[in-house]
Formats: C-alpha cells, sequence, structure tokens
C-alpha cells in the first residue's frame, strides 16, 4: 500500500497564532479521516474569519491540544528552526514475531506535514517597533497587513486540505473502527535540524510497536 | 427548506442550488423597504449530479458498497468544511448577528436548471468540483461554482445603524444587574450561535470584550468574534429604538430608564451587544418610586406580542442569578402583586418585600434564592440613584372599576401594587408571562378567603413598592386585555393567599 505524503503550504506565523493555527488546520484534516459517527462543531478562530469544523470528539480535543503543546515548549526551546508537525495515519499488521521485532507493525498510509514558520520573536512584530522608538502605526499596519496574508494562506491550507482529501481516496484501508477518529494516528514533532529533518520521519516510520498515540 | 421538498425530479437532472445575496439597488438606498428594488446576485451555484452509467458487467460486491459509502463520507464532509471556507459563508455570519439591521439577506434556489453566468460574472467566479463518487449505478459528482470577491457588496455598508449615543445605557456587563436575564430572554431571539453568551459564558464573554485585541488561545472560541462587527451602531441603534419606545410610555419625566439590553426585540445577540465599543459603564438610573401614583395603570398585556418588543425584560431581581428559576421567580412576583394590587401609596422596602415573599413562596419553588437575592440586587440598584423609572415588577393588570371593588384593602397597599403594576408592566416579556400564565393555570384551585386576603394585605404594608404610577404608562392598553389579565392575576392572588393563609393570619389579624 502506498503511502500518500501532503506537504501543506508553509505558513509564517506568530508565536501567539501557533495554537490556533495548528489547531485549526489538525482538526480539519482529521475531520476528514474521522469517517465514523462524528457530531460536528463549527469552530470560529480568534485571529481570524475562518470557520473550521470539529469532530467533536473531546478525547481527540485533549489530544491536539497536548501536541500543540508540546510543539509550542519544542519551538520555544529551538526558536530559529522551521517546526514541523506530521500527522500520520497508519494501520495496525500484526506480524509474525521475529527474533528482534515485535509482534505489531505500522503500515503508514497518509501523512500530512504541516510546516510552521514561527517568527523569531515570540513576542512578534511589536518588538521591533518598541525598539526603534518610531510611532506604533506602521508596526500596526504591518501587522494587520501580515494577519490578512495569514488568513488567505490559512484559507488556502485548508483548501489544499479538502482538495488532497478528495482527490486520494483510493488508498484508505477499510474503515476499523467507526467511533471518533477512525483509524490510529499519530502526531510528531520535528524542527529543520541540518540534515536529520527527513530522517526523523524515515526513522519513525521504519519503527515498530511504537508506543505513542494508538487511538 | 420547503423548496427542496418540492423538488422531485428524476435522478437524471441536475440539482441546482443557488445562493443568492438579495440587497438594496444602491440608488434606493434611501427609500422606503416597500419602494426598494432589489437586485439578486447568485454568489454560490452547487450542482449535484447523478452521471448514470452502463451496468457493471461484474456484479456488485460488498466491498464495492463499503468503498462508496466511505468515500461518500468523504465527499459529504469535504462540501461541509467547504460551505464554511466560501466567502458566501462570511455574509451569512454577518447577517445572523445583525439580524433586522442587515440590509441584505440570503436566499436560496434550488431548481433543476438555471440560467448560465454572464461572461462578467464567469470571470468573477471560480469553480470547485469535489471528485465524483462512483457508485454502482453511475457516480454522483458536486461542483461549486462561487464568487470569490464579495467586496463589492460592501456588505460591512449595509448595516443601517447611525452612531448613537446611549444616554441611558444600563451598565456594563459586570455590573449589569439584568445581565442574568438576559440569558434567558434572549435564548429565542438569538440565534444557536449566539451563544457563549447564553449558554451562561458570560464572564468568559466579557472578559473577550476587555481583551479583545489580545491573542486568545482559548477554545472553544467565542462565536461572536470576528463574525460579529459594527457593534457600535448597532447597538446603539437597537437601544434608541427600544428607549423610544420605552419612553412612549411614560408620561413622567424619567430619563433613565432601565434600557433594555435584554429586551428579545430586534437586537442582535446579547454578546454583540456588550461588547460594541459604545458600552458605557453608565449605571442604570432606578426609577423612582415615589412617582406619580395613580389608581389607574394598564397592566402588561401578557398575550400581547406588539408589547413582546416595547418592554424591557423583567425585573433584574428577580433573574439575576438563577437563570433556571426565572421564569417562576418572575411569576412569583407577578403572584405577590396580585395581593396587593390596589394600593396607592409606593413603599421602598424593596428588601423586606422580597424576603417576606421568599418565604411566603417557599413551598412553591425554587425563587426564594432568587427573591432573597434580588432584594440585595435591588438595593444595589437603588445605589444607581434616580427613581424616575417605575420598578421592574411585574404589575397588575388591574382594572381601575376592579380596584375600586376592593374597599378593604389598605390605601398604602393599593399604591403598591399600582406602582408595582406599572414598572412590571414595563418590564414583563411575553416568554416569562407566558410562563408564569402557564404555572397558575395547571395550580390547584384556591379557596377565596377575603379575610386572609387582607391580613396578607396589610402585612405587607412594608413591601417594596418602588413601582412608579402606571396608569398613564399603560394607556394603549385596552381595558379587554388588562379584565384577561385581570382575572389571570386573581388567580394569582388566590394561589398566593392560600401559601401565606397560615403564615400572615396572625399577624394581619392585629394589624387589621
Amino acid at each position: 500500500m502506498n503511502c500518500e505524503v501532503c506537504q501543506l503550504k508553509e505558513l509564517d506565523i506568530e508565536h501567539f497564532e501557533i495554537r490556533e493555527v495548528l489547531r485549526c488546520i489538525l482538526h480539519t484534516v482529521l475531520f476528514h479521516r474521522a469517517l465514523g459517527l462524528v457530531r460536528p462543531k463549527d469552530i470560529d478562530l480568534e485571529l481570524f474569519e475562518i470557520t473550521y469544523v470539529q469532530c467533536g470528539d473531546v478525547e481527540l480535543e485533549r489530544k491536539i491540544d497536548e501536541k500543540i503543546d508540546q510543539f509550542i515548549d519544542r519551538v520555544e526551546k529551538h526558536p530559529n528552526k522551521k517546526n514541523q508537525i506530521c500527522l500520520s495515519f497508519y494501520e495496525v499488521k500484526n506480524k509474525q514475531a521475529t527474533w528482534f521485532t515485535n509482534k505489531v507493525e505500522r503500515l503508514y498510509w497518509e501523512q500530512w506535514y504541516i510546516n510552521l514558520n514561527v517568527a523569531q520573536h515570540p513576542k512578534g512584530i511589536s518588538g521591533k517597533s518598541y525598539s526603534s522608538k518610531v510611532v506604533v502605526d506602521p508596526g500596526a499596519e504591518s501587522r494587520s497587513a501580515r494577519r490578512a496574508a495569514l488568513e488567505t494562506s490559512l484559507r488556502d491550507v485548508l483548501f489544499q486540505i479538502i482538495r488532497f482529501v478528495n482527490e486520494k481516496k483510493d488508498h484508505i484501508p477499510p474503515i476499523p473502527n467507526l467511533e471518533g477518529v477512525s483509524f490510529p494516528y499519530e502526531i510528531t514533532i520535528s524542527s529543520s535540524s541540518d540534515s536529520a529533518f527527513g530522517m526523523d520521519m524515515l526513522k519513525r516510520m521504519l519503527q515498530t510497536g511504537h508506543p505513542t498515540m494508538l487511538s | 427548506m420547503d423548496s427542496l421538498s418540492f423538488w422531485n425530479r428524476t435522478l437524471m437532472e441536475p440539482m441546482i442550488i443557488d445562493i443568492i445575496l438579495v440587497r438594496e439597488s444602491p440608488n434606493s438606498s434611501h427609500t422606503m423597504l416597500s419602494n426598494d428594488v432589489f437586485t439578486e446576485t447568485v454568489v454560490e451555484r452547487w450542482i449535484v449530479q447523478h452521471e448514470s452509467q452502463s451496468q457493471r458487467s461484474t456484479p456488485p460486491q460488498t466491498s464495492d458498497y463499503k468503498k462508496t459509502y466511505k468515500k461518500s463520507i468523504i465527499l459529504l464532509r469535504s462540501v461541509y468544511s467547504m460551505l464554511r471556507l466560501l466567502p458566501a459563508y462570511k455574509a451569512f455570519r454577518k447577517k445572523s448577528s445583525l439580524k433586522q439591521s442587515c440590509n441584505f439577506d440570503i436566499n436560496y434556489k434550488v431548481c433543476s436548471f438555471s440560467s448560465p453566468f454572464s461572461r462578467d460574472e464567469e470571470h468573477s467566479m471560480k469553480k470547485y468540483s469535489f471528485v465524483p463518487v462512483e457508485a454502482q449505478q453511475g457516480r454522483l459528482s458536486v461542483s461549486v461554482i462561487y464568487r470569490e470577491d464579495l467586496s463589492d457588496f460592501n456588505l460591512d455598508a449595509f448595516v443601517s445603524c447611525p452612531l448613537e449615543i446611549i444616554t441611558d445605557y444600563v451598565g456594563s456587563p459586570l455590573t449589569d444587574p439584568m445581565r442574568a436575564f438576559s440569558i434567558r430572554e434572549n435564548h429565542h431571539s438569538a440565534p444557536s450561535r449566539r451563544h457563549s453568551w447564553t449558554s451562561g459564558g458570560l464572564h468568559r464573554d466579557v472578559s473577550l470584550l476587555h481583551n479583545h485585541n489580545q491573542p486568545l488561545s482559548g477554545s472553544p472560541p467565542l462565536y461572536r468574534s470576528p463574525y460579529e462587527y459594527s457593534h457600535s451602531p448597532t447597538d446603539a441603534y437597537i437601544n434608541k429604538n427600544q428607549n423610544q419606545r420605552l419612553t412612549s410610555f411614560q408620561k413622567t419625566s424619567s430619563e433613565d430608564l432601565l434600557s433594555p439590553p435584554l429586551s428579545s426585540s430586534p437586537s442582535p445577540s446579547p454578546p454583540t451587544y456588550f461588547s460594541g465599543g459604545n458600552i458605557q459603564s453608565r449605571p442604570v438610573s432606578i426609577p423612582h418610586p415615589m412617582m406619580s401614583r395613580s389608581p389607574k395603570y394598564l397592566s402588561p398585556n401578557l398575550s400581547d406580542p406588539s408589547r413582546h418588543h416595547s418592554l424591557p425584560p423583567l425585573s433584574p431581581r428577580n433573574t439575576k442569578y438563577d437563570p433556571s428559576s426565572h421564569e417562576s421567580s418572575s411569576g412569583i412576583r407577578s403572584m405577590r402583586n396580585t395581593p396587593i394590587s390596589l394600593g396607592q401609596k409606593v413603599s421602598r422596602d424593596a428588601k423586606e418585600d422580597s424576603g417576606r415573599f421568599s418565604s411566603l413562596l417557599s413551598s412553591s419553588s425554587s425563587p426564594r434564592v432568587g427573591f432573597s437575592r434580588s432584594s440585595s440586587r435591588l438595593s444595589f440598584q437603588d445605589d444607581f440613584g434616580d427613581c424616575d423609572f417605575s420598578c421592574p415588577f411585574i404589575v397588575d393588570d388591574v382594572d381601575p372599576p376592579d380596584m375600586q371593588m376592593s374597599p378593604n384593602l389598605d390605601a398604602r397597599n393599593s399604591s403598591e401594587v399600582s406602582s408595582q403594576t406599572s414598572s412590571t408592566a414595563k418590564k414583563s416579556q411575553d416568554a416569562a408571562v407566558g410562563a408564569l400564565v402557564h404555572m397558575l393555570r395547571t395550580a390547584p384551585p384556591l379557596r377565596q378567603d377575603s379575610s386572609c386576603y387582607n391580613s396578607s394585605q396589610s402585612s405587607k404594608i412594608e413591601m417594596e413598592g418602588e413601582i412608579g404610577a402606571a396608569s398613564e404608562f399603560f394607556n394603549p392598553r385596552k381595558t379587554s386585555d388588562a379584565l384577561e389579565e385581570l382575572k389571570t392575576y386573581k388567580e394569582m392572588k388566590n394561589l398566593l393567599l392560600s401559601k401565606s393563609n397560615a403564615h400572615m393570619a396572625g399577624k394581619g389579624k392585629i394589624e387589621n
């Protein structure tokens, strides 16, 4: 089975926008992959005029928020790197136990890469404005322009998700679980270190018996 | 949605759903509504079609059905998400939040064929086709043609409310005693999204108001932002209208009404209201309980829908803390008014009044809590001073001739009741009144006991009566309406009597 990969458009965001943007994107993807009974919940973003849909699954929300917290911690520790969140869907295959592997194997059939470029100053552009001792208005204007551009980009990302979801349907395995998110998934965080960026993903794909995020 | 049920075409024909934006023509924006020319623009066109294919050679497998089902689910999810991403959704949200102050409308039309777009229109529209879902008999395809840019319609300018200064604003949400009431009262006027407010998220809402420019990471987001816009003009407009209606009922010089932020009339949802930039923390002026007294007062027409929009809601004292028992509280309060409906003098001892009633009616339901709290709230309101406005109680619908039929009542009681009646009439809302009436109608029959009635009346001399004279406030009401309500209130009175009988009998006899 092939693994479909979707690299979402990179977004330049401020530190305080991370949570909203990530929630929006992750929930949108999962809403299209939770093929069981869901109670769609419309959520308005507070920073943008965008409405996305959640599955209405409390457990899912909690997990996503945990991951976002981890991501934010990661960003704060590695401020000058591009950060990436990978949402992977896999199938659990029971394999014959050999002498070095466990029984359970994960076959990833879809991966979504959310590429975020978090601005250097955690406080946003306003830091520069203060230091230059000029009227804050120029900073405010550029901020609003940047915000508008980000809103457009975020909307593009959501369109991208919908397009991908529509175009690639054949690779989806049979639905194992109709409750909540139908497929087991995993959210991993990585930063763009010099060489190991893609290797991190490969390593995770090859790992077996990984104890995380078995939903 | 009725048109969908009439759309009974065959599978061969596509179903075309046009989402139409209706707005006044720009050159007629100042004319009366009936003379306006409306322009309709298709902002979205959804085409759902089943394309039949010849029967497949292989018989259908179970797995084929599963695949079709799975893909259909994904298609539905995509459509659901796409609907919220398209530009027309913003217009829809603005329309929902602005309601009556919005000069554009969104309609839909379902048909099997539609006029094609003009060349110019096509240029301004984008198309997206969802991937068809293969089924055994054919395939289901959904596509949408949408207008990408709605800025030409200048939807933001469609709010027809000039900036107004609210001279008698009730107060900030933090201190507004009627806040809790608005939670109840607006449940039927606000759309479903409104409700970080109605669901009790008031504090969060207020905090958002104050932190409006700060990044918020809380989830779930408050629905009122960022789609609610033009708060200031909208709020001012609503306030202006409501205040105008109120003043039409007031013959006194009172200008400081408990303006009805909680009226369920054509106002936007409370979050919109309170989040407006023109919200002042100006305290409300409490009506002076010693307003002109007159035996005549028109009662609020409990069943008159026109009053629904003109009267402020029930007393905040009734509703401040216990939304769930609002209706029972208000009902109790109007029941309380019934036995003392014949007074001339207005007393101001609201606290004692509430206290008495809480004990009086403790057997009925939970309003006791509401009452004890409301007494404190009443004193709080008193602190705002300036009591030109009648007390926000449910007033008796007492017809003047009927009042005179109770010679046994103390004069002071009558004044209490009259003042209560007027203020309550101002404040009564149809919802609360309806619940009250229902409660009273389902109450067990009571025993008429004039002596007990007198005793209870006299014992309530000190009850609060900061309701101003009411009669002139209700002139527009008809006597027949008043008579109807009198009957209702008599029932309430009887219920009260039975409950207070044992409690008040001893006291009353002494004072009698």
